[in-house]
């Protein structure tokens, strides 16, 4: 059996669903991000595999990469506000969260 | 690579290298050491300068286009196809600027060692003397780089860099709330301009198709060529001459640009009833960046409050640099200006010099009627420009930097000799404390005044440089005879022309050459000619063809600059008549008044200045580009065409004899009116001042100067209050329609629960009416509580149920979209059915 | 035969480990899965022809930014939830969430009916290839990302300072 474009995109969508209800379930900060980090790598699959079996080119894999690049900034200053949240409210909860009081 | 542009790009690199050695050693450097740093590094760039400066002198005029013509462009990168080319803009008017920047900054750097001696530079226990030189330095590398800039992209780069350096400066104190907060407000206000800036630097680039000045500006004049269908042959000699160096290649890039860009005039931008070309709206982004960097209105709040900052920074920034800055690039886009344009810009200009002198009447603070003085002669220098008044709009800009450095230094020694005294109702007869800082700000005093003899040629400053403006504006206002040549839309007999068809369009068979852009001149003529108009072919080869298309300037302008240059005198006497003369009126400022000679000196050099540039150099420096620099463009000012040799049509185009005969008289003396008027009031103290207050419409004038027209008011009420007010709506809308909606659901369901369990009562009167009520009365609470519950995470803003709505939402969405098709089949073919059933039926 | 099982072997890993994420109520083995479907997503760029992306994948990702989620959950273990059982509600909402939009995007993508390009890739694309098109092509989208990476420094330096008491 071969595997071809549809069956990557079969797995990015679930990869994709997982990291949505990872966010919504967790109620510690750094769980959200994980969920975010899934939901990139979900739609990283996709931009290879249609890198790969329809354009041919490296214009999927170069979006892959400014992802990456992007998931990494956007760690890093999701933990650095945490950090900061958790000095101000000594919790990380997210459902505290709600005032931008800060 | 010539050796010109090697000395200028090394002097801009001195400065750099400066500020990193004192944003990395500085604290290791120590206290005078740092500035002497810095001093160095900007004497350095100055000398180099200088040496640019005098041989560049000393050429003779075929030379120096050589040498303009043949400076090095590199390529530095390429985005996508478009190039970005790096290289040093070589003209007399870099020269000039370049000798006056570096100049006058280095008289600042050496009063700034003096000025910093005597003020504390610590925050928090930690010196800050360090950082203060490496942000000059700062400023003068991005200044120079600015003026030495070929490329629009780079000057855009520079650009920022000295606000950033203004915000750094102006912010210095910065433990000092207020001087933070104008921090804040110069480098906000300027975001503002610099975001026109970008949107008329996007539009240079998307048409224009390059970010280089030149080919920038030779594409321009080409697309105004080729729309309004004139032979080629009518370009300019400028783009000839660029054409025919460029090479094949460039020349080849620059007309299929140029092609494209033909949409810039052929597109109308209708706004508000006003009709536009894309091309006007293009140089009024440009300018909206001088709107800011030159604090003109209406961003003009900035500049009184940048005073926060330590005085010899107010004289870099309000004197020679970065209010400059905004005026020449002006100057430097000036080929891709329409008249529109121009006559926006003029407009500018000419509110800004009216509000601001009025203002300054009526401040108090030294430092404050400096900076409105500022702001007025800067409007000065942008109405200059709108009205065409090129070369003295810029040689305004030279003789203002030197004067005003001189009155910004000579502010600073008064405020240090009397201990952080700014207000000049408590100074008064500082004369014999301080002579040479009081004559020194005379001199200023002179030169901004205009003071000059008519008649003779003897005057200093302003007397040259504003009169000229005003003779270049009289003559656009009063001698402006359009006549025949008048465009169709400006004919109030012609029939009503819509809007959007006023600028730009293609010619109309008998209407007269409506080509508004600045360069199509020479077409223009042709095309009246070819029209018909033949007996006025002759006449109008005496004049630039291009003026034909130029609208008039509304008197009311030129008169009103005109009636300012009498104000003018009047609140710089006023400033120093309060200051150095009179009797003492607080003796705590007076006894301690004294002078520095490190401060003195730099006076002294500076008022030197004053004198040499009104005369030397720079007006004929300025004079010889000005051609190049606006020949296709539009009114060469007044003899700089002349001395260039382009004389014969710009001479007898603008009637200077005339210009100046008929201002003489009218303006010749404001100086000495002005100056009369403020010693009657001011001779004995402020006690005249005073009762005049009290007069009725006084009163309320002196009122709303104080407030400065309101300006900060009306800000304040509609940006800061506007946004706060609006959160506020919609925080109340977004509570009270969600909350709303939810409460009144659970009330609903309460009341009607409570009233089935009435219904259900009824019958069962004798029953277990616990239980019943038991039951009915938890369903109630229950929905209480799930609307509550409803309630709670949309108007706290949990983040998990956003993402939760916005992913159910978003399932939702692509389900519809997948099977609604299906659905709405399946519903119709069961409506087919069934109707089919039903008419099968009977 | 080959791809196919390497295909299900990776993508097998990835999909457990991100079911693994979403089911695990301690945030250690969160975090802890996150790695195994990092893994996995970059064993699937591996079989993709994407090299340097999986490297990427693997040094980034796995090297760095999980270090850093890691760094973060130490630091604030203090605080509570580090073990969260979600309410029954949530989980069966967050199900029904997830499942709708898993169906919606599988049925997309099936009814599709996507067929391989012209030309599909059959060679690795070398770090020339992608260096090449970074520098030329994407040469904004680049600089911009640099300029991104100068605030993200900046800022994260900012936030995350020692407070001053």
């Amino acid at each position: 059996m071969t595997i071809g474009l549809t069956h990557y995109l079969i797995l990015s969508a679930a990869m994709f669903a997982c990291g949505v209800m990872c966010m919504m379930l967790k109620r510690n900060a750094v769980g959200v991000l994980v969920g975010i980090e899934l939901l990139l790598n979900a739609a990283n699959v996709n931009f290879v595999a249609f890198a790969r079996y329809r354009t041919g080119a490296m214009d999927g894999q170069i979006a892959a990469v400014f992802v990456i690049l992007l998931a990494a900034a956007e760690a890093a200053i999701a933990i650095a506000i945490f950090m900061n949240f958790y000095n101000n409210a000594a919790t990380i909860d997210v459902d505290r969260g709600a005032t931008l009081r800060g | 690579m010539s050796t010109f542009e090697q000395y200028l790009a090394i002097g801009v690199v001195i400065p750099l290298i400066s500020f990193v050695m004192l944003a990395f050693f500085g604290h290791r450097i120590g206290k005078p050491a740092a500035g002497w740093v810095a001093t160095v590094a900007i004497m350095l760039s100055c000398v180099l300068s200088g040496m640019v400066f005098f041989r560049w002198m000393g050429l003779p005029e075929s030379e120096r286009t050589e040498l303009t013509a043949g400076a090095a462009r590199y390529t530095w990168a390429y985005l996508g196809t478009l190039p970005i080319t790096v290289g040093v803009k070589l003209d007399s008017l870099t020269v000039a600027m370049y000798f006056m920047v570096t100049f006058v900054a280095g008289f600042i750097h050496v009063f700034s060692i003096g000025y910093m001696a005597g003020h504390s530079d610590e925050v928090d226990g930690v010196s800050k003397y360090h950082r203060f030189f490496a942000y000059l330095s700062l400023f003068c590398f991005s200044m120079l780089g600015l003026v030495i800039s070929s490329s629009l992209l780079f000057m855009f780069i520079f650009w920022e860099l000295v606000g950033l350096c203004s915000y750094l400066l102006i912010g210095f104190y910065f433990d000092r709330k207020y001087a933070s907060n104008a921090a804040m407000k110069a480098f906000i206000t300027n975001r503002v301009g610099d975001f026109g800036f970008l949107c008329g630097l996007m539009l240079v680039v998307l048409y224009l198709g390059t970010f280089d000045l030149d080919q920038a500006a030779v594409t321009f004049e080409l697309a105004s060529v080729n729309a309004s269908e004139a032979p080629m042959a009518h370009t300019s000699a400028f783009a000839q001459d660029w054409m025919a160096r460029a090479g094949p290649e460039a020349a080849s890039t620059a007309s299929a640009n140029a092609t494209r860009a033909m949409a810039l005039f052929t597109m109308p931008v209708g706004f508000l009833g006003f009709g536009f070309t894309l091309a006007t709206l293009m140089g009024i982004g440009l300018f909206c960046g001088a709107i800011g960097k030159s604090a003109q209105v209406p961003l003009q709040v900035w500049l009184p409050d940048a005073m926060a900052g330590p005085t010899p920074v107010s004289a870099l920034i309000h004197a020679a640099t970065m209010v400059a800055a905004g005026v020449y690039l002006v100057a430097r886009i000036y080929r891709l200006l329409t008249p529109s344009a121009q006559m926006f810009i003029a407009v500018i200009g000419c509110a800004t010099l009216t509000i601001a002198a009025l203002i300054a009447i009526v401040q108090t603070d030294i430092k404050k009627v400096l900076a409105y003085s500022t702001l007025s002669q800067l409007g000065y220098m942008i109405f200059g420009m709108g009205v065409g008044a090129w070369t003295a709009a810029l040689f305004h800009l030279i003789t203002h930097a030197f004067f005003k450095a001189l009155m910004f230094l000579g502010s600073g020694q008064v405020i240090e000799g009397c201990h952080h005294e700014q207000d000049i109702r408590k100074m008064g007869g500082l004369r014999s404390k301080m002579p040479v800082t009081c004559w020194t700000f005379f001199i200023g005093v002179l030169a901004i005044a205009g003071f000059g003899l008519p008649g003779a040629h003897l005057g200093v400053g302003g007397y040259f440089s504003k009169d000229e403006i005003l003779a270049v504006a009289y003559d656009r206002s009063h001698h402006w005879d359009v006549g025949e040549h008048m465009p169709e839309w400006m004919d109030p007999h012609a029939p009503a022309v819509p809007h959007e068809r006023r600028e730009g369009m293609r010619l109309e068979p008998h209407g007269a050459a409506p080509i508004r852009a600045g360069h199509g001149l020479v077409a223009g003529a042709s095309a009246s000619a070819e029209e018909g108009h033949g007996e006025d072919v002759h006449s109008a080869s005496a004049r630039l063809p291009i003026l034909q298309n130029m609208p008039p300037l509304p008197r009311g302008m030129f008169w009103l600059a005109l009636i300012i240059a009498y104000v003018t005198p009047f609140y710089m006497m006023r400033c120093w008549w309060l200051t150095f003369m009179g009797k003492p009126r607080d003796h705590h400022v007076h006894e301690h008044a004294h002078e520095t000679p490190m401060m003195y000196v730099p006076l002294i050099v500076l008022a030197i200045g004053t004198f040499v540039s009104s005369y030397l150099w720079f007006r004929p420096l300025l004079a010889h580009v000005a051609p190049a620099a606006t020949d296709a463009a539009m009114v060469v000012g007044l003899d700089g065409a002349a001395e260039a040799g382009h004389a014969a049509a710009a001479g007898e185009f603008i009637n200077l004899h005339a210009a100046h005969e008929f201002l003489n008289p009218r303006v010749g003396w404001s100086w000495l009116a002005g100056f009369l008027v403020a010693w009657l009031i001011y001779r004995s103290g402020l006690a005249t001042a005073q009762k005049l207050v009290k007069l009725p419409f006084v009163g309320t004038a002196h009122h709303v100067l104080e407030n400065k027209l309101y300006f900060d008011h009306v800000y304040d009420f509609v940006l800061v209050r506007g946004c706060v007010g609006l959160a506020k709506l919609c925080r109340y809308v977004f509570d009270a329609l969600v909350d709303g909606i939810v409460n009144v659901s659970a009330a609903l369901t309460a009341r009607f629960a409570s009233w089935t369990g009435r219904q259900l009562d009824m019958p069962i009167q004798r029953g277990d009416l616990g239980l019943v009520d038991a039951v009915v009365n938890g369903v109630a609470e229950g929905m209480f509580r799930l609307g509550d519950g409803v309630r709670r995470p949309q108007s706290a803003g949990r983040i998990r149920v956003y993402v939760m709505v916005a992913a159910g939402s978003a399932a939702i969405v692509l389900l519809a979209v997948l099977f609604g098709p299906q659905i709405v089949d399946g519903i119709s073919a069961w409506m087919k059915t069934t109707a089919e059933a039903k008419a099968s039926v009977p | 035969m080959f791809e196919a099982v390497m295909f299900y072997l990776f993508g097998g890993v990835a999909l457990v480990s991100a079911i693994g994420c979403v089911a695990s109520s301690n945030i250690v083995r969160v975090a802890c899965w996150l790695l195994g479907a990092l893994g996995g997503v970059a064993g699937l760029y591996f079989l993709n022809f994407a090299n340097l992306l999986g490297a990427i994948q693997l040094i980034v990702y796995a090297g760095g930014t999980l270090l850093l989620i890691i760094f973060g959950i130490m630091l604030t273990s203090k605080s509570p939830w580090i073990t969260y059982n979600p309410k029954r509600w949530e989980v069966v909402t967050a199900v029904c969430v997830g499942a709708a939009l898993f169906a919606g995007t599988a049925i997309a993508t099936l009814s599709a009916g996507l067929k391989p390009g012209e030309a599909p890739m059959t060679a690795n694309a070398t770090v020339k290839q992608i260096g090449t098109e970074l520098l030329t092509s994407y040469l904004v989208p680049f600089e911009a990302a640099s300029v991104l990476l100068l605030a993200v420094l900046i800022g994260a330096a900012y936030l995350a300072r020692a407070e001053k008491r």
